[in-house]
Order: structure tokens, then sequence, then C-alpha cells
């Protein structure tokens, strides 16, 4: 098993470096670099221009700034951005990646919590009012306009009602006097979200290896009470105000988001659900004698949950285009701004240090999702 | 060998249960009767169609959601089943009734161990509750009857092969003591080599635990080796119930001759095989009459008018057709 791994993640880093050396030649293929810019101020003599072009490497032949390129990524040197000079890439991205992974996050496991659960029970419903309600509800969010729906929640939720803010990701006004800067409170905020995450999968762990009487306490009343920590030490934190307007001003976002590939998810499972109620093992559970839960979540829903996960996988490139729209709509400092604000600005650095760790994580989300499948299926952990 | 107060443990009675469909019902099962006391075991023939499976689904209380009983009882132990709640039928499966299904290759979750699986039954089932050792001894013996290494236990359906599986599964039938146990074509899928060594393991164990089984195939050669009382269906129908021997030499239906005479022999007389012509009848609007006329070789006018009931010929030998002695005798056929 740890063989596999290890095979997945060197394959892993090789496919790296190729999609890095990718990119860096295709950015640089397009016409136009900061000399070209440089060009446009008239007070720089064209020798300036040229030292310039020296001392960046430019006159370097292209395989050469490939691999000095690739070699410095995985030594964590991104290189200066040109709008945001002096600042690095790697201290833009540091910044602005931690934004986007909260919310996409967030928005991701609502999604596939509350689809995968709706969709199993609408399959297990077919033909039931419910489960026609469910699925025109969900072909009409899986197939809506994005950016429209996007705006539409946002004139209804935050202008209409006033219920969230309009945008950004803190009220400045709020934190006038703060005793810390925004993003370190946010990245305590991410940092406990992890930490709830792994209690809350500990918590899972423990309820199956349990005996099945206490195992089923635990699983009814561990998250609950999990949670309600969680929440009463933010309650009790002196930072208690700053983190509140952060997740007010998170929230609209991530339903948004969320209701968009919820729809996915959850006709998806639908018709994995129903794909797998047709198996004999189904057969032969109802045979059994099982109860209609056991065989609903034990025998189908488990199988079922296969090919919601490659999909999941397939989620993660949504990051990239749905990250440009969300954070566009949202004005959410977040990096798929960022990586448009860098296009328009042809800040080649920035651009292509933004889509090298957007590479990076659909390759650790397709490695999580091999070890996933690894654990759920058990004809590929043994070949 | 009926139960001490002279009842049967199983008795099928005047069974009747249609299909609603949108092109009208479908009369699967037709007026069925039987019995089974204790230890017997009954093959269920006929060509795919004919309602065998329905009638195995039926006993378990399996059949699809548009399965209507129109009439008849079944009763194990003396209790009817169709009359039970969902509830207390579920409690009944595989405890008193357990099926080795027709595709048991795919009878097994794939993402579970066989033990779990097996488990799974006996946790349900037998009270109270063993303790995991226990459990674990249970299943070893089980595995150990049908033949498979009780290590095996712990591997994934994934790691057997089609026989292995399959006596799997039958040792997962036995897992709970089941009163009865229903085997619905258990070997089609399978080899023939692998097929006969099943059939004979089943029989073993059929005999050494005093079991009884239904025993369903369209292959009759193989309910000849398996039970001691034949029933053969016709569309819906039971046209010839008796025992194995008398069924197979002097067949009193023409459509168990012609099912015995296209089957090849290999130990048998050399002789031509009569393939059995035409298709099944059409269940949604059966013919009228004896429902094989259109296909049968002996028939007259009073085969398209009226039914023929199902009565005794020879004493415990019973057809339904008006010619039954102009059926043929047999010589022993496959067996």
């Amino acid at each position: 098993m740890l063989k596999y791994v290890a095979k997945r993640l060197i394959q892993g880093l090789l496919l790296l470096m190729l999609f890095l050396a990718l990119l860096y030649i295709l950015l640089d293929a397009q016409p136009g670099d900061i000399s070209l810019q440089l060009s446009a101020n008239p007070r720089l003599p064209p020798e300036a221009q040229e030292i310039v072009r020296e001392r960046l490497g430019l006159d370097q032949p292209l395989l050469g700034r490939t691999v000095t390129y690739v070699l410095n990524f995985f030594q964590g040197d991104l290189g200066l951005s040109f709008t945001q000079y002096p600042r690095t890439v790697g201290s833009v991205i540091l910044e602005k990646l931690p934004r986007t992974i909260l919310l996409f996050l967030s928005a991701t496991i609502l999604a596939y919590y509350m689809g995968f659960a709706l969709g199993k029970v609408m399959a297990w419903r077919r033909g039931k009012t419910v489960e026609t309600g469910l699925t025109l509800g969900g072909v009409a969010a899986y197939t809506v306009f994005y950016p429209w729906f996007a705006i539409l929640m946002l004139w209804f939720w935050g202008f209409q009602f006033g219920l969230f803010p309009l945008g950004k990701f803190i009220d400045v006004d709020e934190w006038t006097g703060a005793p810390m800067a925004a993003n370190r409170v946010f990245m305590r905020m991410l940092i406990s979200l992890g930490i709830l995450g792994l209690v809350l999968g500990a918590v899972s762990l423990l309820a199956h290896r349990l005996p099945p009487e206490r195992g089923e306490q635990v699983a009814r009343y561990g998250p609950p009470l999990v949670l309600v920590a969680f929440l009463a030490f933010w309650w009790l934190s002196p930072l208690r105000s700053y983190v509140a307007d952060i997740a007010h001003h998170t929230l609209l976002p991530v339903l948004t988001l969320a209701s968009v590939q919820f729809a996915g998810v959850m006709l998806l499972t639908r018709a994995s659900m129903l794909e797998t109620l047709k198996e004999d093992y189904i057969l032969t559970a109802r045979a059994k004698g099982l109860p209609q839960r056991d065989i609903r979540n034990r025998h189908a829903a488990r199988n079922a949950l296969l090919p919601v996960v490659t999909s999941l996988v397939l989620a993660l490139s949504f990051v990239i285009g749905g990250g440009i729209l969300t954070e566009g709509i949202f004005s959410w400092p977040g990096i798929g701004g960022q990586l448009l604000d860098a296009t328009l600005t042809e800040d080649i650095p920035l651009a292509t240090g933004t889509l090298g760790v957007i590479g990076i994580i659909a390759l650790v989300g397709h490695l999580i999702s091999d070890v996933l499948y690894m654990y759920l299926d058990p004809r590929i952990r043994t070949s | 060998m009926a139960t001490p107060n002279g009842r049967k443990l199983l008795e099928v009675d005047h069974l009747v249960m249609h299909y609603k469909t949108k092109k009208g019902d479908v009369s699967a099962i037709e007026d069925v009767s039987f019995s089974l006391a204790q230890g017997e075991s009954l093959g269920l023939v006929g060509e795919s169609g004919c309602g065998k499976t329905s009638v195995a689904m039926s006993l378990m209380r399996l059949a699809a959601d548009n399965a209507r009983y129109l009439n008849g009882e079944i009763r194990l132990d003396g209790e009817d089943l169709l009359a039970l709640s969902e509830e207390a039928m579920r409690k009944r499966r595989w405890k008193s009734i357990a099926m080795v299904f027709q595709g048991a290759m795919n009878s097994w979750n794939p993402v579970y161990t066989v033990g779990d699986q097996i488990e799974e039954a006996i946790d349900l089932h037998i009270e109270p509750r063993p303790t995991e050792k226990q459990i674990r001894e249970r299943m070893s013996r089980l595995f150990e009857m049908v033949g498979l290494n009780p290590a095996m236990l712990d591997r994934y359906p994934h790691e057997f092969s089609g026989g292995m599986r399959q006596r799997a599964v039958i040792a997962m039938a036995l897992s709970c003591d089941p009163r009865l146990i229903i085997a619905d074509e258990p070997t089609t899928a399978l080899d023939v080599i692998v097929q006969d060594q099943i059939l004979k393991e089943l029989k073993k164990i059929q005999e050494k635990l005093g079991m009884t089984l239904i025993y369903i195939s369209h292959d009759i050669a193989v309910i000849a080796e398996v039970t001691d009382t034949i029933g053969v269906m016709y569309a819906g129908k039971l046209v010839e119930y008796g025992s194995t021997l008398e069924v197979f030499h002097r067949p009193k239906h023409p459509y168990s001759y012609l099912l015995l005479s296209s089957t090849p022999s290999i130990t048998g007389p050399r002789r031509k095989l009569a393939p059995l012509e035409g298709e099944p009848a059409n269940l949604l609007d059966p013919p009228s009459g004896c429902r094989f006329h259109p296909r049968c070789p002996f028939a007259t006018e009073i085969c398209v008018t009226d039914e023929p009931p199902l009565e005794d010929k020879v004493p415990g030998h019973k057809a339904a057709c008006w010619h039954s002695d102009r059926v043929p005798v047999t010589i022993g056929v496959a067996v």
C-alpha cells in the first residue's frame, strides 16, 4: 500500500515538472515580455532596457530558462512579481491562496456531503414526488449560467435583504485597531478548521472500530459535541468579532458555489445509486433480511460512492475556472482574481507561479483521490 | 416424513401471482400447489420465463414491486408468509428461508470481505448474539463444510474463483440454520466440472444436515442429480409433479417428455435429439385451454378449449394433460 502511494507520488512529481516546463514555455511563447512594457516608458533608454533584460535573464536561450525556472520552483523560488515589485510571487500566492482554499474546500465539502446524502435518498425513493422535485431542482441548478446565478444570489441576499456583505472578505471599518492582521486571524481560522476536520474524521473512525452499540452512540453524539466545542472555542476567543466578520463575508460565496456544485453531485449520486441498486448483491442483502437502512447505506451507497469520488477530483479543475468567476463577482481577494489581474497586466512570473500552484493543487487532489479509492475499493488495493 | 403434528414444513396452496404491467397482467404463477416435508428436496424445472424464479422469489417475498398475489397461501410451518407484515417477513428471511441466487457470481458485495458479509447475517438473526469468537468458529466450520479454507474468510470476493464464490454462497446460506434453502440456478454460470463438484457438495450437505431444499434449474439433468421430487413448470403452471425417477422414466406430460428428449445422454443408447419446437407461451395473453397446446404434438380439440386439471395419473405422480397415456416412456436419459 505504501509502495503504491510512493509510486503515485513519484509519478506526480514527474508530471509536475513536465507541467511547469510546458507552462513556462507556453507563457513565454506569447508575444511581449517585460522589456516591451518598459519601452512604453519614454524615460528609459534602450540600453537600460537591455540591462533589465540581461539581469532578468531574458537574453538566455528558452531551454535554459525553462530548466532554471523548474529548478527554482522546486526550491520555492517563484521569482519576483512585475506589478507588485519588489514582492516575490511566492509571498503574493501565500497571501491569497489560503482564502481561495477556504472558499472552495468548504463549498466542496458542503456540496459533496449534501449532494451524496440527498442523491442516495432520491434513488431509494425512485418515482416518488420527492425524487421528481429534487431532480427538477437539481437539473435547474446544474444547468444555470453560473455568473448570472452568483449575481442573483448577491442581489437577493446581499442587496435586497442585506443579510450578507456585498463582497471582499473583511469589513475594513471593523478592523481598525484590531490586535492582529486579518491574514493571521484568517490563517488561525483555517488551521482550526483543519483540526476540526481531523477530529471529526477520528470520531467517525472510532465509531467504526467500536462494537456496534457503543459505536452508534459515538456516531450520533460525537460530531455535534465536537462542533459545539469548536464554536465555543471561537466564541470565547478575544478575536470573536473579527472571526465572525470573516465568516460573515465567506458565507454567501460558499453557499453560492456549493449550491451549483451540490446539484451535480446529487444527480451523479442518484444515477450511480440507481445502477448499484440493480446489482445482485443488493438482492442478496434483501434476502438476508437486512433492514432497509442497512441495505441503502452499507451496501448500495457504499458502492455508489466510487464514481462520486472520481467526480470530486474532476471538480478540482473547477477551482481554476470557477475561481475566477466567483472571486470576480464577490470581489474575493483570492488566487483566481489574482491570476486574472496578472494576465491582464502581463505579470508573467505571477501568472506562471499561480498556474503552477493550481497545478500542484490538482495533482494533490488526484493523489488524495487515489488513496481514497484504494481505501474504498479493495479490488484496487490488491492489484 | 411429516413434522410431528402431521404438518408439512412448506405448503404452497393454489398460489396465483400476476405482474402488473402497462401492457396488462402477466400471469407468472397460475394456481401452483406443492408441499415439502422436512428433509425433502424438490426440483423445479422449465424453460426461461416459466415462473420458476417467480415461485422462488414469492417464497422469500422478494418478488418485484408490481407482483400481485391474487390467490393462495404460502405456509411455512403453518404460518402464511403472504399475510405477514414486511418487518415480520424480514426477520424470517435467511433465518427460516435462505437462498442461493442465480447470479451467485455477483451475489457478493465487492467492498466487504466474504467473512464480514456472512457475519452480517449471523449478527442479524442468531439470538442471543454470539461472541466474536463463536461467530468466527461457526463461519470456519461452514467454510470447511463447503470445502473452503477458513483463512479465505478474510478475503474479498474478487480473490475467489467462480466455484469458490459459489461454495461461499452456500456457506452463507447455511449460516443461520435455515429450515428451507432455495437454490435458484446456482451452477448455471459455472463450467461443467465445477458445476458437478458443487452439485455433489450440495447433495452431500443436504443429506448430512437433513436440509429441505428447493432446486431450480432449466437443466433437467442437473435437477435429477440433486432432488427426490420434480415439479415441471410451463407458462406459470405446474404441469407435472412426481418423484424424480418416475418423471424421468415415465413422464406423463408431453412437455416433460420433450424436455427430456431434447437433452443428450452420454450413457444411454444413441438416439436422435428432438428439439422443442416453438416459442414459450406469451404470459400477457396465455393460450386458451392447456397452455402448452400450440407446441404439443398430441394436442386435440379438447386441449384448445378445456384446461386439464393437475391430477394423479399414477398414485403420487400428478400431471395436467388430457392425453397423458399417449406420452411415450423415455429410457433413462442423462442419469
